[in-house]
Order: C-alpha cells, then structure tokens, then sequence
C-alpha cells in the first residue's frame, strides 16, 4: 500500500524538515516517481527504527547513517544465508527415513 | 507482568535520569532490529519498553508506586520492526544492501554462482505496484468510459472503464506502476474504483432501480410516459389503474453482464398536483361517500 506524504509525516510522527534531511542522507528511500513520494508500510518502520536510535539510545546524526548501513548490510546477508540454507536444503539427502527429498524418490 | 524496576535493574528510588540510562543500556543491546534474528530480545525488549514506559512518565510511575495502577498497563503495542519488514522485502527493494558479501560471489564455485542469481535477480526485479483510486459516475460505470486519472506527481493515466464495473473492483494496468529499481519491467498501477451515486437510479445486482412518478390521471386511467434508462429514455406503457409501488420491468435495460443485460425495474409512484384544485377537491367529494375501500385495514391494531 503506498502511503502519501502527509500520511506518513503522521504516522511517522515527523517535521517536513527533519524527512527532507532524512531523504537527504538517504536514511529513507520513498519509491513514486517525479516529484511526489511515495512511502511503504516498511519506511514508516524504518522512520520509527532511526527515532528509537536518536531518541532512545543516545545515537548522533552520523551514527545513525552507519547503524542503518551497518543493518542494511546484516539484511542482506541474511536474505543471502536463507537463499543459501534453501538450496542446500534442497539439494541434501537427510538420512532419516520418511523424507520426501529429490533423491528419496529417486532411490525407489 | 514483572515488577518493572526488576526489569529495568534499577532501585525504586532510582532517579528518572537512572532509569533512562538504564533502559539506554538494555535498549543497545535488546532492540529487536538491532538483533534481528532473535525471537527471545524481541520479547525482552518489549518488556523492557513496557517498563520504561511506564517509569519514565512522573504520572505513572507516581500512580504505580502508590499502587494505583499496575504495571500491566504500561505495555505499549508496538507496530511491527522494521527488520519484519526487511526480511518480506522483495529482491531489489530500495534499501538493500548486498557490500556485505558481494566478494563471494567473484569466485567460481556453486555458492559464488548463488550469490551470482542472487544479484540478477535483484536486478531484474519488477517496480512496484502503485495505488490509485479513482470515482466516477454512475452511467458511466453503466455503460463504460474512459476517464483520465491525474496522478500525484501531475502525468496523467487513461483507464479504461469496462461496463457493468461494480463499487470497489480494482482495474490492473500492466506496467504502469513505478520503474524497477534495475532492469526489470515497471510495476503495475492498481485502480480501486467508486461509484458515485446518481440521482434517480439504484443498482441491486444487474437491476437497475427506478422511481418514477406518475400523475393520478396516468395511473388511473393508462398511458404511456417516457422513463429514464441509463442509455436514454424509453417509451414506458402504464397500465390502466396502476398505483404507487406497481413495479414495471423493462427488460434488458438494466447493466450489461456477460450474455446480456439486467432488466430496469420501474417503481412508480403517484403523484397529486402540487396547487390544490378545486375541481379534483369537489369530484372527490362526491366520489369518496361512495367507496368504502380502507388502505389502513390491514393496520388495525
């Protein structure tokens, strides 16, 4: 669902000027195309994400920037971990008995 | 709920400022996005905001420690983290990250080729679907249309209304929606429709409804009026002694559906003049002592 601008200052429960500083170091993403954005159930997540840092432990302007690189970073390579553990998943013979894998059927 | 004291590890003579250092130390470590993949922080943190919630407010915490409220009130429901979030994202999205591990996949062995997919499909990932909502009127929700839709960013977008559309279905343009972040098609733009109402007709299904009034002479002694349909008025036979509430059909007048049409149901409704009229008042006059007809019979308590 996309999520309009006032909306999200709403929901977000921010100033214009702080998002246009947010949009600005790239903190936040909006997609929508031309002039308007448009915001996603996940940036109001990721705007209530940077006030807990800011508000709540203590992080400064640039710490932020780091953390959510830092985290962008973790997201990746969880989603890479979870494609990997799939394919390995797929791919193994479990030993046990009473699997339905590829190679089970195949021995039958 | 625990006492939130011994959540936050502090004595309960704690000043606020040791409470908010306190939850600062547990946050770093507990805060579910900070950990994302750990069910058991996620709870404590939840426990351990709920605590803070409640000692960091002067009211509250007052309020508890006079044992006026429990702690079980100060849990504030939190939406969803935003690592929720980023574990649903869809390959490509805006905020993915892949420096942490884009080595691996220049080697040649079978998890590099992994990572390799990983990053063409990344980028080939369509755009996302944007949201519209559009309102038109009834005839042309009816009969169909074309209406242009102005989009926020001030481009403009024809859609093409199909007949027999119904309030809340969803038009799908293909590739209309926002442009991949990568090389892969444009989303879809996702059009929920809403009908206006219109003055004089109702739809129930493929029916279309129709108050029509008549005048006493046209329902007493027949006549042939004209009625309004959505593709233009028709010729519309009253029969004789027709009253208020005769429903007359005309068939295949109504919204078009697959194989047909509905039918348009055609209420009518009598109608006296607005002015009085003397000769009306003195022919009823003589007319009424004659009759003993009781609309109200079937009323009687």
């Amino acid at each position: 669902m996309i999520i309009s601008k006032q909306d999200f200052l709403d929901r977000a429960q921010l100033d214009r000027e702080t998002l246009e500083v947010w949009i600005e170091e790239e903190w936040l993403v909006p997609g929508g195309a031309g002039t308007e954005p448009a915001f996603s159930e996940a940036d109001v997540a990721r705007a209530q994400l940077i006030r807990d840092l800011m508000q709540d432990l203590g992080v400064n302007d640039e710490g932020v920037g780091v953390i959510l690189n830092l985290l962008d970073q973790v997201h990746g390579l969880r989603k890479a971990l979870a494609d990997l553990l799939a394919s390995v998943r797929e791919q193994s013979v479990p030993p046990r008995a009473g699997s339905s894998s590829g190679q089970d059927r195949n021995r039958e | 709920m625990r006492d939130p004291y011994e959540i936050l590890g502090v004595a309960s003579t704690a000043s606020p400022e040791d409470i908010r250092k306190a939850y600062r130390r547990l946050a770093k470590k507990l805060h579910p996005d900070l950990n994302p993949g750990s069910k058991e922080s996620e709870e404590r943190f939840k426990e351990v905001s709920g605590a803070y919630g409640l000692l960091s407010d002067p009211d509250k915490r007052r309020q508890f420690d006079a044992g006026e409220i429990d702690a079980s009130g100060a849990e504030r429901p939190r939406q969803r983290f935003y690592k929720d979030f980023a574990a649903e994202a869809p390959a490509g999205h805006p905020y993915e990250n892949r420096s942490g591990f884009a080595d691996f996949a220049e080697t040649d062995d079978v998890f590099a080729e992994l990572f390799r997919r990983q990053a063409r499909e990344a980028r080939r990932a369509r755009g996302p679907d944007l949201h519209y909502r559009l309102s038109i009127e009834f005839l042309d929700a009816v009969n169909g249309a074309t209406k242009r839709l102005t989009l926020p960013d001030g481009g403009s977008l024809d859609v093409t209304i199909p007949s027999g559309i119904e309030a809340g279905q969803i038009l799908r343009l293909r590739g209309k929606g926002a442009p991949s972040l990568g090389e892969g098609e444009a989303g879809d733009a996702l059009v929920e429709i809403s009908i206006n109402p219109h003055r004089f007709f109702t739809r129930h299904g493929d029916d279309i409804h129709v108050d029509l009034p008549v005048t006493l002479a046209e329902a007493v002694l027949g006549s042939s009026v004209r009625a309004p349909t959505p593709t233009g008025p028709v010729n519309l036979t009253v029969p004789k002694g027709s009253n208020t509430g005769t429903v007359l059909r005309l068939k295949g007048k109504g919204v078009p559906r697959p194989g047909g049409h509905g039918d348009e149901l055609v209420k009518l409704k009598v109608m006296l003049p607005p002015q009085p009229n003397a000769e009306l008042e003195s022919f009823l006059a003589s007319w009424a002592s004659g009759t003993s007809y009781d609309p109200r019979r079937d009323m009687q308590p």
